[in-house]
């Protein structure tokens, strides 16, 4: 490859990933348009957009990229002029030529310049704009693979922005991974001269001094570098507003996607893991949340139903809820199924919160796919496994007639946990600090005996523990005395008994690879300033095997 | 691809495990070191013996006696690891194994490796890419990519055995509530 060859591919792949950020905001746009026809920023917007594409298309030498946009942009010019008033069907057609110029862009690349046949008609409907007769082709599905490559940082430019777009760099995400993964080994590295330093050099020598400047600085470049990994949700959201205007009016019914909180950011590896979820739940609230029109204008609603995403910082996590004005869940018939699944628990006996979580469970799903009742529950495992493995929860909230709220629950990063560490013989173990209540010294009468489980008396309420060195089955023996930590998780508190405790501090996350994830009670690694290996107890599923241990193993020594 | 690089590749790092001579094609050898801090993890079959900080990266250390059905072995001056890339459905794994000592690198073409015998190996035949032999001695050379294949440790992890019960017990104990 020459240079001028390399130069050429850049340009090319800027053009692909501008073409495709100007197609989004148009897709927008064009929604918004629906909604409030007047709205001339809006069509303002769509026409920059296209002509922006058309631009640079004839520039590289897309002709019939270019030609495809001129027709587009007409078209716009006479919705702007007003000789064309703005219609669902008008809309459709143009929100189906954004998907044909998403199509049209990488084949011109490829080399493939003519239009096919749906194109074609396209055109043709673009250039005749009198023609109002209800398009027939099925919208050609959008190449989702495609649009996940180009997501990612792309924000806030703007056609006219040319100038920031210039201070604007894309960069190979493993390439920020790696990045991360240097940080934490500086930090590492850092950790190891500072023990070095301690027993060597006395304090306040220069050689300290240097050692806390360069702290500051580790741990400055660790921030930024994790900054630089979050990206606000916001076009992540917007990209539904497609799905729900779709889905709705393949449905027969009426909805529209309000958004909140566009701004909050998420750490970029989380993103891919949030598509299929929101897919989903977006989905089920459309398929079986939203009322058709004339039933929502019956109940007194409006006719034009609303599903929000909405997403939020509250402590150390990131919520985000999908919030629709539907129907509401069913109780009875949640209820109904969970009897049929033969599950041990008296449904009846259930709070509203505990019964919907049985919407999560695989199952359940399926039980109700086959039956098609008309209730959530097709596919929510996926969405349980896809948030479990940003280490988050989900929720369900729901009044009938009132609609229903799944609220999700997200860890700030995947990369960085602010951990507690505890120590049991010549292990460290790490404790999510966000679960983390108090510590104390264990009692006396607990002390004596050496069960993997006890109850201890806090304040008068009875909270029992988890002894981590029986628990683990780890070698050596215990010291007099041992300690104990009230860790809180989904509204549980418990203990766990553990020799040493040794404070907060920051721990990059490292997985444990193919072989050891997906262990119970385990959420993955770290490595300490001595160089060690330390495992990061997962508490909720510590707690949750705990719970489910009988008594007489539980308090079997092993 | 393995019968072409079997034909390349001449070089093999012999090592002795539970007083067995073993050896691994040198391509798969990443680097061997020093035994040092490992770090248990709980719930895990006994074969894994924990992890290890290799540079940067958790790397996990197995016990290739107690998996295949001997003792478990002793940690001495001359233990070490030897850190193996391990081909799993495509994709390159790193991996440690414990060795008592490891004792040479040796040159065998591939007319001198032996087809294992049906059977009176110590290990299945499976994980044996032949015998080789050094000062009128046969060792088994392991196909490490079989050796520790995903499905080869789950089935393993599976199987109780002396170490194993303890794991084996909880896991019923678990299933039984």
């Amino acid at each position: 490859m020459t240079i001028t060859d390399i130069d050429f591919e850049a340009i090319l792949r800027t053009f692909v990933a501008e073409s495709e950020e100007h197609l989004t905001r148009m897709e927008e746009a064009l929604i918004n348009l629906e909604a409030h026809p007047d709205d001339q920023k809006s069509l303002e917007a769509i026409f920059r957009g296209a002509h922006t594409i058309k631009g640079n298309a004839a520039s590289l030498g897309f002709a019939k990229v270019g030609e495809f946009a001129h027709a587009f942009e007409d078209m716009l010019q006479r919705l702007r002029t007003g000789v064309l008033s703005v219609t669902q069907t008008r809309i459709t057609l143009l929100l189906r030529s954004v998907d044909a110029l998403r199509q049209m862009i990488p084949d011109a690349i490829t080399g493939v310049e003519d239009l096919q046949s749906n194109q074609q008609s396209l055109f043709n409907r673009l250039t005749n704009a009198d023609d109002n007769e209800m398009p027939t082709a099925p919208a050609p599905r959008r190449n989702q693979s495609e649009r996940r490559t180009n997501l990612v940082g792309r924000r806030r430019e703007d056609v006219q922005a040319w100038i920031e777009r210039a201070h604007t760099v894309r960069v190979d995400i493993a390439k920020l991974d790696r990045m991360l993964n240097l940080a934490g080994e500086i930090a590492v590295a850092h950790g190891r001269l500072r023990q070095v330093l301690e027993t060597t050099v006395r304090q306040g020598s220069e050689a300290w001094q240097a050692q806390e400047q360069l702290e500051r600085l580790s741990v400055d470049l660790q921030e930024q570098i994790m900054k630089v990994r979050m990206v606000p949700v916001g076009p992540i959201f917007r990209q539904y507003l497609r799905t729900v205007r779709d889905l709705a009016q393949a449905n027969g019914k009426a909805a529209r996607l309000g958004l909140e909180g566009e701004d909050v950011e998420v750490d970029l590896s989380m993103v891919e893991h949030l598509k299929d979820p929101l897919t989903q739940m977006i989905r089920n609230a459309l398929d079986h949340g939203i009322e058709p029109p004339e039933v929502r204008r019956t109940n007194g609603k409006d006719p034009c139903g609303l599903v929000t995403l909405k997403a939020f910082h509250d402590g150390a996590s990131i919520v985000i809820e999908i919030i629709d004005d539907g129907a509401g869940l069913n109780r009875e018939r949640i209820a109904e199924r969970v009897r049929l699944l033969g599950a041990a628990i008296d449904p009846d006996s259930l709070s509203d919160q505990e019964l919907y979580k049985f919407i999560f469970e695989p199952g359940f799903s399926t039980a109700e796919k086959i039956t098609d009742l008309s209730g959530r529950g097709v596919g929510m495992d996926v969405v349980k496994r896809n948030i479990e493995a940003l280490r988050g929860t989900a929720t369900i909230d729901s009044r009938r007639g009132h609609g229903t709220t799944i609220t999700i629950r997200l860890p700030l990063t995947l990369a960085i946990i602010e951990g507690f560490g505890v120590g049991v013989g010549d292990e460290t173990y790490i404790l999510p600090l966000h679960c983390v209540r108090e510590c104390l010294t264990l009692p006396d009468d607990e002390g004596h005996h050496a069960n993997r489980c006890g109850v201890i008396d806090l304040r008068g309420a009875p909270v029992p523990y988890v002894r981590l060195r029986n628990w683990y089955a780890l070698p050596g023996q215990r010291p007099a005395r041992e300690s104990i930590v009230i860790v809180e998780e989904n509204g549980m508190q418990a203990g766990l008994a553990v020799d040493h405790l040794y404070g907060a501090h920051q721990t990059v996350i490292k997985p444990l690879g193919t072989h050891l994830k997906n262990l119970p009670g385990i959420a993955g690694s770290a490595i300490l300033g001595s160089g060690r290996v330390a495992l990061i107890v997962d508490v909720g599923s510590l707690m949750r095997e705990a719970a489910h241990a009988t008594p007489l193993n539980a308090n079997q020594e092993w | 691809m393995s019968e072409t690089r079997s034909a390349e590749q001449t070089q093999y790092l012999t090592f002795h495990l539970a007083r067995e001579e073993y050896a691994v094609s040198i391509l798969k050898v990443k680097e061997i070191i020093e035994y040092g801090t490992i770090t248990i993890v709980p719930q895990t079959p006994p074969w894994i013996r924990g992890v290890i900080n290799l540079r940067g990266n958790v790397v996990p250390v197995l016990d290739l006696a107690i998996k295949f059905g001997m003792s478990q072995s002793l940690i001495t001056d001359r233990t070490c690891i030897v850190i193996v890339e391990v081909d799993m459905d495509g994709e390159t794994t790193v991996m440690g194994v414990i060795a008592d000592s490891v004792s040479q690198v040796i040159d065998l073409p591939p007319s001198d490796i032996l087809a294992p015998p049906a059977f009176g190996t110590r290990i299945k035949v499976d994980f044996l890419h032949g015998m080789g032999k050094s000062d009128k001695k046969f060792f088994l050379i392991l196909d490490i990519d079989k050796v520790l294949s995903i499905d080869e440790l789950k089935i393993t992890a599976t199987l109780p055995n002396s170490q194993g019960e303890m794991t084996a017990l909880k896991e019923l104990s678990q299933e039984g509530t």
